[in-house]
């Protein structure tokens, strides 16, 4: 079997996941991946698809309508079992931690499925780095505009300059043991009280 | 003293009350457990967080730890074990408001009652789509096995109907039973509340039958550990098994109920409007839109009857009900299985300096309304009126 005669179904409800997923497989050789996201009409989706492997985020409760799916055979024209290759139990953890599980057609060998899971693993992994990446960085943003404002405040009631609105905010941020961003809401707050 | 962290996974259902009772009224902290809460969507992404070290702990359907104990499922054999039950009650069964005319119309005398014999009306309906060549009706229960799957079979079957070929029976994950029941893609299904009180408050469903109706004051969920984790932990396990159990004590009292249902309605527990909670809680359900609510003081018993008690009757009664419906061969022999997962020496060494009534047996014969135990487990008839006897 090449790799281009995999059959893979991802299946998840975030958009953006699962786009990484599939270009990640599409550019490791399997050319045959589709993806779907909502969870109306799933047997009979998958059972059109009729995937070699089901790529699904461990969290999603479409998992526990698959496993019925899979149970009921006369359902489904190929008999599906759940991935987990009971030898490798460090595989099955970082699969696990990952948010990744893995269903497959019985039978086919596990240095064939391998790959495929441990990309879509590395994929998840990624997607996650990066949304932390990106939640640290909207925190960031919105930090930055407590102190802006904080400032304007400062600058509007208090007649300051920028540069000693700003100093007073970093000067009692020490004082006090605490980040600007913080002080700059206490000041927010106190205008706010005030006005 | 430093806390013992314990991680506990659960699934937003009223019967998930004892680990939130115990983490937020403090019984947790009184046994020196940090217990940490994680709502999970799914019986599967609870299950594989439990088996491979993510949970220490988890709120669970009584047939998982079984099937993962048999590698059922597609799944590795993975050693779960049973240290503790978390109640009885709180699954129903409810059926479109569509479907439930079309059952009064076809049998108004069924309809009556008993609620346990409900599905004859529902058998009329069935042959007579069948004669004028209707798809069939689609029920869905929460997962394969499920107490839910084996309660609607059971009610199906005792009307003459077989669930394998004259209904399709799915699964759907507990949150989202309500949408797919509004939306039309299933015509009824088994799950426990608040899932079944939201539809009757929201007029899309109709409360065909309460677990109680199909056996009364029967078992549902468990508390599931990993078997080496339990022997590691031994005394944060006892721990957490005596301030479950001080839970279930709390959580079973009248006067705490109206505080019970405002605590689980908080969304990242159950997340359900604090109304619809309430009335299953204080034993008021209501079963149509618009009717007064029934008393059903039982619906939801978390220690009276035993409740907490491993009892091995009911994992075998779980067992049985595998084999029944093909999810097993008959050469299991599920008395030995029981009693390799289900613990009640670790539920009786925990709870050794409470004060709990304790059951001379570990085991007995379920549905037998009149037993000499009656006292500690409160009737208990099968709606068929059988016994179940784990030796026969």
């Amino acid at each position: 079997m090449n790799l281009a005669d995999f059959s893979i179904l991802v299946i998840d409800e975030n958009p953006d996941r699962a786009a990484i997923v599939e270009r990640g497989l599409v550019e490791g050789g399997y050319t045959r991946v589709s993806r779907i996201g909502t969870s109306f009409n799933l047997v009979e989706r998958i059972q059109a698809l009729a995937p070699d492997i089901i790529i699904i985020d461990l969290e999603n409760p479409d998992r526990d309508t698959l496993e019925q799916m899979f149970q009921v055979s006369r359902a489904i024209s190929r008999p599906i079992a759940m991935f987990v290759d009971q030898s490798d139990s460090s595989m099955i953890r970082e699969s696990v931690e990952a948010g990744v599980s893995a269903y497959v057609v019985d039978g086919l060998r596990q240095d064939r499925i391998r790959p495929i899971v441990e990309m879509a693993i590395s994929r998840f992994n990624a997607f996650h780095q990066l949304r932390r990446e990106r939640d640290e960085a909207m925190a960031k943003l919105s930090e930055r505009k407590l102190i802006d404002r904080a400032k304007g405040l400062l600058m509007q009631e208090k007649g300051l300059t920028e540069e000693a609105a700003y100093n007073l905010l970093r000067k009692n941020a020490m004082k006090q043991n605490r980040k600007i961003y913080e002080i700059a809401q206490s000041v927010i707050t106190a205008f706010q009280l005030e006005f | 003293m430093s806390l013992m962290q314990v991680r506990l996974g659960f699934v937003p259902l009223i019967d998930c009350a004892l680990p939130v009772v115990a983490r937020a009224k403090g019984f947790a902290e009184d046994e020196n457990i940090d217990l940490v809460l994680v709502r999970e969507m799914s019986w599967a992404a609870i299950r594989d967080k439990l088996s491979y070290g993510l949970f220490d702990a988890a709120h669970l359907l009584a047939g998982i730890p079984l099937a993962a104990r048999l590698g059922l499922g597609g799944m590795p054999s993975q050693h779960l074990v049973v240290p503790m039950a978390l109640g009885r009650g709180g699954n129903a069964i409810t059926v479109s408001t569509r479907l439930y005319q079309r059952m009064l119309e076809a049998d108004p005398a069924a309809m009556r009652g008993p609620r346990g014999l409900s599905a004859r009306a529902l058998k009329k309906v069935i042959d007579g789509d069948r004669a004028a060549g209707r798809p069939v009706l689609s029920f869905a229960t929460v997962f394969p096995f499920s107490s839910h799957n084996y309660e609607l079979r059971y009610w199906m079957a005792a009307a003459g109907i077989d669930p394998d070929n004259d209904v399709n029976i799915g699964v759907i994950a507990p949150p989202r039973m309500f949408d797919s029941l509004r939306n039309g893609w299933v015509d009824g299904y088994c799950v426990g509340e608040p899932w079944n009180q939201r539809a009757v408050f929201h007029g899309d469903g109709v409360i065909v039958a309460l677990k109680d109706d199909i056996w009364a004051r029967s078992p549902e969920k468990v508390l599931g550990v990993r078997e080496d984790w339990a022997l590691s932990n031994a005394e944060t396990l006892d721990a957490l098994v005596r301030a479950l159990v001080r839970a279930a004590e709390w959580a079973d009292q009248g006067e705490n109920r109206t505080e019970l249902a405002q605590l689980l309605s908080e969304e990242h527990y159950v997340g359900a409007s604090f109304d619809i909670l309430r009335a299953s809680l204080q034993g008021r359900p209501v079963l149509k839109p618009g009717d007064d609510p029934v008393d059903a003081p039982d619906r939801h018993v978390f220690y009276r009857y035993t409740a907490t008690f491993p009892w091995l009757s009911q994992g075998v009664w779980v067992g049985r009900q595998m084999q029944r419906w093909g999810q097993v061969g008959h050469q299991v022999n599920f008395n030995d299985v029981v009693r390799d997962v289900y613990r009640p020496d670790i539920y009786r060494r925990a709870v050794a300096s409470l004060d709990v009534a304790l059951p001379a047996e570990d085991w007995r014969v379920e549905g037998l309304a009149n037993a000499g135990d009656r006292a500690l487990v409160g009737p208990d008839s099968f709606l068929d009126g059988t016994l179940f006897d784990m030796r026969g």
